[in-house]
Parts: structure tokens; sequence; C-alpha cells
């Protein structure tokens, strides 16, 4: 089999790995925001409404102050924004936390192509201005290092800024106390009220964060990786960074790793110039690893157990 | 409730037109006209209108099923649209493979095919829910992914595809086709119109059988009875000698045929052959919406399929009358699923299903949750 | 209800005086004339596809401001919308009902089927039966594109520069990026590599596929790849997901070019555009029914009917490379080249 042989040599080229790591940070953003939000107890299938929220805000508040950072900030908080909708109706409402969820995607979806409709008309979008976007920065020295360099120290701002983010939200959710109660609200609710946490406003803090995060991830999609807004950019985006969330048993990291296999599974189709593999049954290859490993490699996943079921105070 | 629902997301869909410089009259009257035929601003003819409402909601109505059976058992299928994809690739690879066959033989194979299909992909997500626990919402979204890329596979290079440089597959055989309630000829005129502009065909009949069936096998069936068993309470139903995994499995099963067969009518009575147009196809996802606001019920399934065939229809008429985007039906779609959803608690208290009956009673979990772990096993801890 | 033969030709003579005193009211510009309804229907991109759809709306905005036309859009959601929105069209008497897209063919054949005396367009296709197969109804009038005659042009000056040196890497590599194998992507690509391989013997083209027209990460990832296999001019042939492979041209240093319409704001980088010109397709056909002058059948747009071309975008041509393309511009045009449709091994 030439295509494996081509496919081996292909793992071993710095190339390979520099793009695995920008497609699994498109992936991580959003992911990291379903794990605070479901290790609160929220459940959150609204990342890719989110994150397209935010790349669509993104795009529109650069074209209109040539101002990437101040267009980030946009996005990030339009991405907030969108999610205190999901946090109102499933924590203040009780309302199913999916159904929520599919809501905020599909509104997100209308709503941005809407806009567009309304705001450019016939009007051609535009493009940011290839130094008006987020940019890549290769860090200085460390890039020079054989293979890890390109890899790791050749990339867009956000990816440095996401893998900071990573390692920080470990360590919020698993060695600070907010940590201790963002768990404790989603695995004892009641016993979290009675110790005198604040569930809700756990709660809201945690799905808010979950919509700057995907925010930010529009933001790094829109004017970071593209430099325009394309309808339905995100392109399932969030559904994958669910699955993630869910791979990587509701961990920063695990949801990482999964991450970088949908990313590696991205990269090696992207090299269908060179490697003639069917396109559509490679495309296939992530969801059924998927499938797979959720079939047993990894083991049952178990989430926290209040996640997806509202908190009413004084109940049990 | 849902009336208040629909209500509020209207009103919610006129300020956004509003804010943003539309005139909302005409574009509820552009959506009404589309959707029922009535208040046309350009002189659409009203059968027409009704006719093309009917053929949308037609799939509505099984995938909606679909997605209201496992609800009852606390599972939520995402997976219909993929469901739906497998039924159709079913129907059009028997459809063109026992091309020749007479109807009376060859449309029952298509039809039960779809559905085996369906079953199959649904089955596949309730087994491991079954199993080893996998979520089914993530399983099914992954199945969901697979079956698109399936059918790209099959009809762009793969083995249905018609020829070298198409997209499409090659057309069933006439004996596996639905027929149309009017005859599909254009000289003969019916309200104004040749009569083949009227696409409603026999599955509709079909649906709203499925629909029925829904509601007996949900309220006078002993398996009715273990789904909604294991719904209300997984570890109560076991109490009860229910076999929990056996009736996730057997739900998935019967859901799966249900979407399955969605996509097999529309490939039989509608497209006639399997195109690239099923890969951006949102069915599956509508069903969501139309099973919620249907509270999971045969009756009404059938009249949220109408509220959001009608929508679909009527997003068209108003762009074109209102030029205003079509994606404004995504907006209200969205909205009536949040009202809904955000109502439920209403619902719940009296006495409608999906939630927690009172505070002092053990919760009754809804679906978000149910699909979630049975116990409360603590979660691992990261190392 | 058939009309008897004397009836019918009364009712031709009618028909004929109505034209005359149209005709000579639109010339002496005392009557008003009829306002022609022209109803446009895109494919499920939409039009903000920065594709053909935008195109295609271009031309009928250009349209309603030359012609007293009503244009009015729908854009399909779904595969499902295709059939009833041309039919809504067509039940309203439109004047000419044009559907954007090779995936709209069995749509246009059906429903052009149903109203015999409407006028149909459609964009890179024809109005078919199940089977593919050209219905060929004289109401419908085909809008096709030689695709492979832009793909040639921009082909010819990525094989110039890699020849003579005077790329970027000079690895005689360069690449293109489609979005989904249909025929309207592979003949630019069959054009393009056909005549960069004509340029420059030696060329190595990669060719890949993002299967994807909206998500321009992975047009860029794509093009990246091709990047890193040397590859130092890439031509995009992917809609809004191909901007992606533009602007990793720009990011590497290298050439990107640009699909459908000129995309040199896109990025700095773009060197040249492979025109196809949906805009004037609709254009003509709509002004031919404005002017009476609807025939069916098939209208090709190509390099002879300045249909399909190139832009020269953010570079500066060297006068033999101009030279160069001027003659093969020729030799295409007078069809002593012929650029193939498939794309060559």
């Amino acid at each position: 089999m030439s295509a494996l042989g081509d496919v081996g040599q292909l793992l071993l080229t710095a190339n390979l790995w520099q793009a695995v790591l920008a497609a699994a940070v498109l992936l991580l953003l959003p992911a990291l925001g379903g794990v605070i939000s479901e290790r609160s107890g929220v459940v959150n299938i609204a990342m890719e409404g989110m994150m397209l929220t935010g790349a669509f805000f993104a795009v529109v508040a650069d074209l209109a102050w040539h101002n990437a950072w101040l267009a980030t900030a946009v996005a990030i908080i339009a991405g907030g924004l969108i999610a205190s909708i999901h946090a109102v109706v499933s924590i203040q409402f009780r309302a199913d936390q999916i159904v929520s969820g599919i809501a905020i995607n599909i509104f997100a979806a209308g709503l941005t192509v809407f806009l567009v409709n309304r705001i450019y008309g016939l009007q051609d979008i535009g493009h940011i201005g290839p130094t008006e976007g987020l940019p890549y920065i290769d860090i200085h020295g460390l890039d020079q290092i054989p293979f890890f360099g390109k890899v790791l120290f050749q990339q867009n701002v956000v990816v440095y800024l996401a893998l900071i983010l990573l390692v920080g939200i470990h360590i919020l959710l698993f060695r600070t106390r907010l940590g201790l109660r963002i768990r404790a609200v989603g695995e004892h609710p009641q016993a979290a009220d009675t110790a005198g946490i604040n569930v809700f406003l756990i709660r809201y803090s945690a799905v808010i964060s979950s919509g700057l995060l995907s925010g930010l991830a529009g933001a790094f999609l829109a004017i970071g990786v593209s430099n325009t807004f394309v309808p339905n950019m995100t392109d399932g985006r969030g559904y994958i960074a669910l699955a993630a969330v869910i791979f990587g048993k509701w961990t920063p990291f695990g949801a990482f790793i999964a991450c970088l296999i949908f990313g590696l599974g991205q990269a090696i189709y992207d090299n269908n110039s060179t490697i003639h593999i069917s396109p559509y049954l490679l495309s296939m290859l992530p969801y059924i690893l998927t499938l797979v490993i959720l079939a047993g490699l990894v083991g049952r996943s178990t989430p926290p157990a209040h996640d997806g079921l509202p908190y009413v105070p004084g109940s049990e | 409730m849902p009336l208040g629902s629909v209500l509020f997301a209207f009103v919610v869909g006129a300020l956004i037109c509003l804010v943003t410089g539309a005139n909302p009259v005409d574009a509820y009257s552009g959506l009404l006209c589309g959707g029922i035929g009535i208040a046309c601003a350009q002189g659409e003819n009203s059968a027409l209108q009704i006719s093309n409402t009917i053929v949308f909601l037609t799939p509505l109505i099984t995938t909606g099923v679909a997605v209201a059976l496992p609800f009852r058992a606390g599972l939520f299928n995402i997976g219909a649209e993929g469901q739906l994809i497998a039924g159709a690739i079913a129907c059009t690879a028997i459809g063109v493979k026992f091309s020749g066959l007479p109807s009376p033989i060859l449309l029952p194979m298509v039809l039960l095919g779809g559905m085996a299909a369906g079953a199959l992909w649904a089955g596949i997500a309730g087994l491991l829910k079954a199993t080893v626990g996998a979520h089914e919402v993530v399983t099914t979204i992954m199945l969901n992914y697979v079956a698109q890329w399936l059918l790209r596979y099959l009809i762009i290079g793969g083995p249905l595809q018609l020829r070298e440089g198409t997209s499409t597959s090659l057309p069933i055989g006439h004996g596996a086709r639905l027929p149309t309630l009017l005859p599909s000829d254009n000289s003969l005129i019916i309200f104004g119109l040749p009569a083949s502009v009227y696409r409603v065909h026999t599955g509709l009949l079909i649906a709203l059988a499925a629909a029925a069936i829904f509601a007996f096998l949900l309220w006078r069936t002993s398996f009715g009875y273990e789904i909604r068993a294991v719904g209300q309470s997984q570890k109560a139903a076991r109490y009860a000698g229910i076999s929990v995994r056996r009736t996730i499995i057997l739900t998935m099963l019967i859901a799966g045929a249900f979407a399955g067969l969605a996509g097999a009518i529309q490939v039989a009575g509608v497209d006639h052959n399997l195109t690239d147009m099923y890969f951006s196809d949102t069915t599956g996802f509508d069903a969501i919406a139309v099973a919620l606001l249907g509270l999971g019920s045969a009756v009404g399934i059938v009249v949220a399929s109408l509220l959001f065939g009608a929508l679909h229809a009527g997003g068209s008429i108003m762009q074109s009358d209102a030029g205003i985007s079509s994606n404004l039906v995504l907006v209200l779609q969205a909205l009536i699923l949040f009202s809904i959803a955000a109502n439920f608690v209403g619902a719940i208290r009296r006495g409608l299903p999906f939630g927690r009956a009172s505070a002092e009673l053990p919760p009754e979990l809804p679906p978000a949750a149910g699909l979630m772990s049975e116990a409360a096993v603590p979660p691992p801890e990261p190392t | 209800m058939r009309m008897g033969h004397k009836r019918l030709r009364f009712v031709g003579l009618i028909a004929v005086a109505m034209v005359l005193v149209v005709a000579c009211g639109s010339s002496g510009g005392g009557t008003p004339a009829k306002t022609f309804k022209i109803g446009l229907v895109t494919d499920t991109g939409g039009l903000n596809d920065k594709s053909f759809n935008h195109l295609a709306d271009v031309g009928l905005e250009k349209a309603k401001t030359d012609f007293k036309i009503q244009g009015d859009v729908k854009e399909s959601k779904t595969g499902a919308d295709y059939i009833p929105n041309l039919t809504d069209f067509a039940s309203k008497n439109y004047d000419l009902v044009i559907g954007v897209g090779f995936l709209m063919q069995q749509a246009v054949g059906t429903v052009s089927g149903t109203f015999p005396n409407i006028h149909f367009a459609i964009i890179d296709g024809a109005g078919t039966d199940a089977n593919g197969v050209d219905l060929k109804h004289s109401n419908v009038v085909s809008l096709f594109f030689k695709e492979q005659d832009a793909g040639a042009m921009v082909g010819a000056m990525a094989g110039w520069l890699e020849k003579n040196g005077k790329s970027k890497k000079n690895q005689h590599v360069i690449g293109a990026v489609g979005g989904v194998s249909i025929p309207p992507v592979n003949h630019y690509i069959a054009g393009y590599k056909w005549a960069a391989k004509m340029e420059d013997p030696s060329i190595k083209v990669l060719v890949g596929y993002s299967n994807n027209f909206n998500d321009p990460a992975k047009c860029k990832s794509v093009a990246k790849a091709q990047i890193d296999q040397q590859a130092d001019i890439v031509f995009q042939v992917a809609g809004g997901c191909g901007l992606g492979a533009l602007q990793q041209a720009g990011q590497s240093g290298v050439y990107g070019i640009g699909v459908d319409a000129d995309q040199k704001d896109a990025d700095p980088s773009v060197i040249a555009s492979a025109l196809k010109k949906v805009d004037v397709a609709t254009y003509t056909a709509i002004h031919n029914v404005v002017q009476g002058q609807f025939q069916g059948g098939a209208l090709t747009f190509s390099i002879a009917n300045e249909g399909a071309g190139y832009a020269v975008d953010n570079f500066d041509l060297p006068a033999d490379l101009k030279a160069e393309l001027d003659k093969v511009q020729g030799q295409i045009k007078s069809g002593a080249l012929t650029p193939p449709a498939d794309i060559p091994a």
C-alpha cells in the first residue's frame, strides 16, 4: 500500500504537525468552553452557534475599525452574549439544555446570514487586510529548534493563547477552590448550595465562559485563519468540539488529545493532492474513529453527575 | 402553551425585522402566502403553496416521530438526519438494482429497505448506549457525518454514480416510485395550473399512518409502557423487571426505522434519485423542534410538522415578494425552540411530559439528563 | 382545448401586431413598455457565496438598471427547494426564470416541462431528466462556460513563470485547490494543468480538494500542504472556501490565483484571476428576453465571446509573458488550441 507508506512519511514531517496543531486549536477553544460548562452541570452543544456568531462579529468589527484585537474583543463579547441566552433559558427557565443548545445553533446560522444580507446587501462582505488580522508570530529563538520549533513556535497568536488557556483552565478546574466549586455544582448542586456556593452564579459564569471561548475561536477562524466571513464557515466544528469534550472525559487535556486526533485526520486529508485516498472515505475517518473509541477503547465515559439537570433550589 | 411559544417567536422575529429595517408585515404576509396560500401579494396560486407545504411536512412527520419516540425513553436522537440519509441511500440502492421489478414488489422493498437502513444506523447508537454507555448525542452526531460522507462517496465516483462527472445517482425504477395524489399530467389543469405542479404524494398517507403507529405503540402496547418507564426512571424500570438495555436498543432501532422511512419516502415520492442535495438536508434537525413542539404526541407532531413545513415553504415566497432573506425562517424556528424549551416548566406543572412532576417527587429526568449516565458515578479524577 | 386553425391564425396576427406596436413604442419612447419579470433561484450556496450565485445576482442587478424589469430572488435553503422555487416564479408567469448551478439541472428539466410557455435559463447546466439527459426543451436556454479556457490562461501564466524562473521558489511545482470534484470545478483545473504543462513540460501540478465550499480554513490547509510540497503558485477553485487558499499563498510568500470573479482584493498575493462571467451570462439571458430574442438551446461563454477569461491582478506582467498570454488567448480564440474539459493525466 503506497498510500499508507506516504502517510507514514508524512507523519514524520514538521509541516504536518504544524497543521495538526492549528486545526486542533480551532476545536480546542470551544471544547474548553464545553468542559467548563458541562463541569458546572450545563450541557452545551451550542458551541457551533457561539463560534459562528463570534466569527461574524469579528469580521464586521474588523472591517469597521481595522483593528484585530478590538474585533476579537467584540467577537468574544458576542459569543458571551449569545451564551447568556443559553444560560438564561437553561438555568433560569430550566429548559432542556440540549434543546436550547440546538436552538442557539439554528439561531446563529440564520441570524448571521440574515444580517449579512441586511448590512451588506449585494456588496461583497469584504476582506480583512493582511496586516489587520490576528497575526502569525514566530517565537524568536524557539522557532529554530529542529522539528518542534516549526510545530510549536511558528503559529498564530491564538494558538499560543489557546495552549496557555488549556493549562490555565486545567489548573483552574482541578487546583483551585473555584474549580472545586464548579465541579461540586456539576456533581451535587444541592450539597454545594447547602455549603453556601451560589449554584446559579457558578453555572451562569461557566456557560458564559464557554461563549467567550467559542467567540474567540470564531475570531480565530474568521480573522486569523481566514480573512472574511462566509456563511456557515464553522462547518460543524462546535459539534466536533462537543465530541472532543466527551471523548476527553470532561477534562481539558483529554479534550485536547481528542482535538489533536481530529486535527490529525484533517491534516492527513489536506494532503490529498499528493496522497490519493478516496476523499469521501477519508473524510469519514475521524467520525468513525470517534465511534470506535467511544465504543470501547477509552471505556465508559461518565459525565458530571448533574450534567444536564436543571437545578431547582430546595429540591431533594 | 405551544401556541404561546409560536406567538412569542413571531413577536421577537418582528422586532428583529424592525431593528434591521425590514417590514415585518411584509415578511409575515410572505410567510402566510408561501405557507398556507393566503395573503398573497403577487398573485401566487394558493393550491400550489399548500401543496408545497404538504410535500415539506411529509418527511417531517416521520422524522419527528423518530425523535419523539426516543425522547420518551429519555434518549436524544440527534441522528434522525443520518438515519434519513441511510434510508434514502438504501431506497435508492434497491430501487436502482431491482429497477425492473413491478411496483407491488419493488415499492415495499424500497420502503422496508429504507427502514432497515435507518434502523441499522440508529441501532449502532442504541447498542453503544446500552452496552458501553456511549453518549447517544455524540454517537448520533458522528453517524450523521458518516452518512453524509458515505452519500457523497456513493454518488461521486462511487457505485451509485450516474456516470463520470455527475453528482447524482442512477434513477430508481418506476416500480419503486410512490404515486402522486393528483395525476402527474401537464395537460390537465387543476386550480389554474398543470396538475403535475402539485407534488403531494402517497407518502403523506404513509407518514400519517406512521404517526398513528407511533401513538399506538407508545400508549397501547406493553413495549410502549416500557419505553415510558425507562424514560421516567431507569432505576424504577429496572426494579419493575424491565430490561433497560433491551428497551434502549429497541427504541433506537424503531426510531431509526421511522427516520429511514422518511428518507425512502422522499426518494420514492419526490426525487426518484439520490443527489448531493441530501448532503445539505436539514429535515432531521427540524424534526427535533417538531418533536418538542408537538409535545411528543402523534397529533402534536403532525400539527408541528405543518407549522415547520409552512415556514420552510413560506421563506422563499417571503424572500421573492418582500425581499427579506429566507434565513429569517431559521431565526423564527430557533425562537420557537427557545420559547417552547423555556416554557417546559409550565408544561410540567400541568402534568405534561418531559420533566419533574414536582419538587417533592423523585426527579423525572428531562431528555438532556436522561441521556447522561443513569447512575451518579463520580467523574474520573484528572491524572 | 384546441383552437381552430382560423382562430389560431387570427390570434397569431394579433400577436404580430402587438409585437410591432410594442417595438415601435419602445423605439419611439412614447407608450410605456411592459415591465419584464425576472426570477432568480440560487442554489444552496446562497447569495453571499462569493461565487457564482453572487455573480448571477450582480448580473440581475445590472439588468435592473439597464432595462425595465422586476427582478426577484429566492435563495434555496436545501436542495428540496429547487422545484418549488422555480415553480413559484413560473406559475406567476415570469418572463424568465433563472436557475443557478448544475445541481439544479433536474429541477429545471422538470419545471420547464410543466410550463412550456415560460422561459428558463440555467447556469452551468441543462434541463435534464433523472438520467442526466438533456431534455432539450425549447423554452430552456443553457448557459455553459468553458471554464477550461479561463483555467488555461492562468495555467499558461503559472507555467511560464515556472519555466522562466520568475516565480517564488521555481521548483516547477504549482497547485490547484478544488472544492468538490464536480465538472465546473474540474474544467478549470483541466485547463490550468494542461496549459501549465504546455508552457513548462517539466512542471508538476498538485491537484487537491477541500470537499467544501464555505470553510476557508479547509482550503487554507490544503493549500499549505501543497506549498509544503514546493508549490509556489496556488489556484483556488472552491468559492468561499478557496479564499483561505489565497490567504495561505500570501502568508507563505507565494502567488495565488483567484477564481470566478476578479479576486485581487482577497489577498495581495493574488496575481491573477480566472474569470467565469456568470454576471455577463445572466445579463445576456435577461437582455435576450427583454429584446424578444429568447432562443432555447445552449449559449456557451468562452474566451471566444469574452464570457470567460482572466484578469491580471496585483502583479506587473512582464512584456514577454504578456506577449505569450496574448498568443495563447489568440490561439484558443481561433480554435488552434482547445483546452481539455477533463483533467489530463
